[in-house]
């Protein structure tokens, strides 16, 4: 089980001036700034739960899943894993946990990836049955049997997130952060690791927290889903539960000589509203549909409106 | 099989990754380095018109410039930037999600590639002394080797501490490569790595005793080429244990604050973690 209370983590950067001037300037002085990541943020997630945590760039994701992995202190705030303190780091607590960052690579890039495997089984204490199995296990359901002795530097970045996908959950963590796991991969890519995780959680029940700007992803992988704004959270529920809240409105997407544009419409007032763009538009094309789920967390995250 | 024991494996199949670069490394830039040092030398000694300089015949000059490259690999192991790198890349983060000691995993990925020096040593060594008769390593035996190889060990923990707390202030600092190598200029110019020691005046050698500076490269080869006695090397490992200590102590020190730290930009712990060793610096 995870909770989190008041959390909050500040950042301190140097601001410089641009130009030559500034550059000057900042060998003597320089200013500093401090941005609140997180803004005193409260969780509670089940074992076996699995969330998406949903949020512009900079919103305050990483940083979240960086203090609940134990790689960054908070600034002030409690939080526990499982019973531990994340970041005072005590081995049994990373013997249970595994981080997956997308951007990052954990795996070692010279050599094939059995080299990196074997490394990890000793450092994590895998019985060799277990490491057997899992290799296995991984390497069918991924798809990646044949890559497994090739130099990981020499793979497809789809080949290398599902290395390191791997390679993180060798030893069975009960704990998942899963940091944009399908950046950059096509979409079959995208694909097989839903597919993968899915299965995964199914068979292992971890708790997983899922960051991804790819709202196929949290379609398909989280039933409860927390969006982040500013380093406050803004909404957390069920996924359903948004589309239901947004059910009572339609999107009118219209195409003009000029432009094209969508407008969120009360379901009552539809009637009224396509009548007056008619009006006032050479309207080429008109669309009337329901809000996907990208537009609902879009129209969360730039507005700040909760959904109650 | 132990962890540590699949981290030196893990470090010596990257070592041997990359054919090319391996022999360039190995052989080239050794050889470079010995015959530059050998035609320089005897200029020197050719255009002085003498046969000993500072009690170095030219014999000995060269067998100390053929032992210096390779003795500086042992010491300074995976070399300048080995830290600093996976801080900057974010590759750092995986030895703290590991369940085990940054400290030591670094410690141990250092002194494999001193390990693969030292191979690289007695391997020219062997080569040298089998088929070039004339060869200056004719003039060092087998027990000085040993000697000096342990001894060799002992600097490489010191000078492996140090340049950890120079990788370290990647912690906080966007750059630390000015620092790294300014790092290996003292070490090489205090050590003996550039001219022998003895070419220093007198008040300079006594002072530089107290450092760890002479016994990191100088007393080693002197100890490969049979010019220091007991007592020297005695009183060197001592010394070196004691910095090994403080060093220690600062590096863990260090370790702590920057762990907590990392790449978050609070630059503000950094200068009071400086002050743990302002020795250092004055040095």
């Amino acid at each position: 089980m995870i909770q989190v209370k008041d959390l909050k983590k500040n950042f301190t950067s140097h601001v410089k001036e641009p130009g030559l001037k500034g550059s000057i300037k900042s060998l003597f002085s320089r200013e500093t700034r401090t941005k609140e990541a997180l803004k005193s943020v409260n969780l509670e997630i089940q074992q076996g739960e699995i969330i998406g945590l949903i949020g512009a760039n900079g919103a305050g994701k990483t940083t979240l899943i960086k203090i609940l992995a134990g790689i960054v202190h908070p600034t002030s705030g409690e939080a526990s894993v499982m019973g531990f303190v994340p970041w005072e780091r005590s081995n049994e607590y990373r013997r249970q946990m595994a981080l997956i960052m997308g951007q990052k690579n954990q795996v070692w890039w010279d050599l094939p990836a059995l080299d990196s495997f074997i490394l990890l089984k000793e450092i994590y204490q895998i019985p060799d049955a277990q490491y057997k199995y899992n290799v296995e296990f991984l390497a069918e359901t991924l798809m990646v049997k044949d890559q497994l002795k090739t130099q990981v530097r020499k793979l497809s970045l789809g080949e290398r997130m599902k290395i390191e996908l791997m390679a993180a959950l060798l030893h069975n963590p009960k704990v998942i952060f899963l940091d944009e796991p399908t950046i950059g991969l096509d979409i079959s890519a995208q694909k097989a690791v839903r597919v993968f995780l899915r299965q995964y959680q199914k068979e292992f029940k971890p708790i997983t927290i899922l960051t991804s700007h790819y709202m196929e992803d949290i379609k398909e992988l989280c039933p409860r889903i927390v969006i982040i704004k500013e380093g406050e959270f803004v909404y957390d529920g069920s996924l359903k539960n948004v589309q239901r809240m947004m059910g009572d409105e339609k999107v009118l997407s219209v195409t003009t000589q000029e432009k094209t544009f969508k407008v969120n419409v009360p379901r009552m007032e539809l009637a009224k509203k396509t009548h007056q763009i008619f009006e006032e538009n050479e309207v080429l094309d008109l669309n009337i549909h329901d809000p996907s789920i990208e537009d609902i967390i879009e129209s969360i995250m730039r507005s700040g409106v909760t959904p109650t | 099989m132990k962890w540590w024991k699949h981290v030196a494996a893990l470090e010596l199949r990257k070592i041997l990754a990359y054919r090319s670069d391996f022999w360039v490394t190995f052989l080239g830039q050794i050889l470079i380095q010995i015959l530059v040092a050998r035609a320089f030398w005897q200029m020197i000694y050719d255009s002085q018109g003498v046969t000993t300089m500072k009690g170095y015949t030219l014999e000995m000059m060269n067998l100390n410039y053929l032992i210096i490259p390779i003795g500086t690999r042992i010491l300074t192991g995976e070399n300048i930037g080995f830290l600093a790198r996976e801080v900057y890349d974010g590759t750092f983060t995986r030895y703290l999600l590991y369940p085990l000691s940054v400290f030591q995993y670094k410690t141990i990925t250092y002194l494999t590639y001193s390990m693969f020096y030292v191979f690289q040593l007695i391997l020219i060594y062997c080569l040298f002394r089998t088929f070039i008769s004339s060869s200056p390593f004719m003039l060092a035996d087998v027990g000085n080797l040993i000697s000096g190889v342990l001894f060799f060990f002992v600097a490489a923990a010191v000078y492996g501490m140090m340049a950890i707390l120079i990788e370290m202030i990647s912690l906080w600092a966007d750059n630390i490569w000015s620092l790294a190598v300014m790092l290996r200029f003292f070490v090489s110019f205090f050590g003996g790595g550039f001219i022998p020691l003895t070419f220093l005046p007198a008040w300079a050698q006594e002072t530089l005793l107290w450092t760890p500076f002479p016994y990191l490269i100088s007393l080693p080869v002197r100890t490969i080429m049979g010019l220091s006695n007991f007592a020297e090397v005695s009183k060197g490992v001592l010394i070196l244990f004691i910095w090994i200590l403080f060093f220690w102590g600062v590096v863990k020190m260090m370790l702590k604050k920057g762990s907590i730290d990392i790449r978050v930009l609070e630059y503000e712990t950094l200068p009071k973690t400086l002050c743990l060793f302002p020795a250092f610096f004055v040095l």
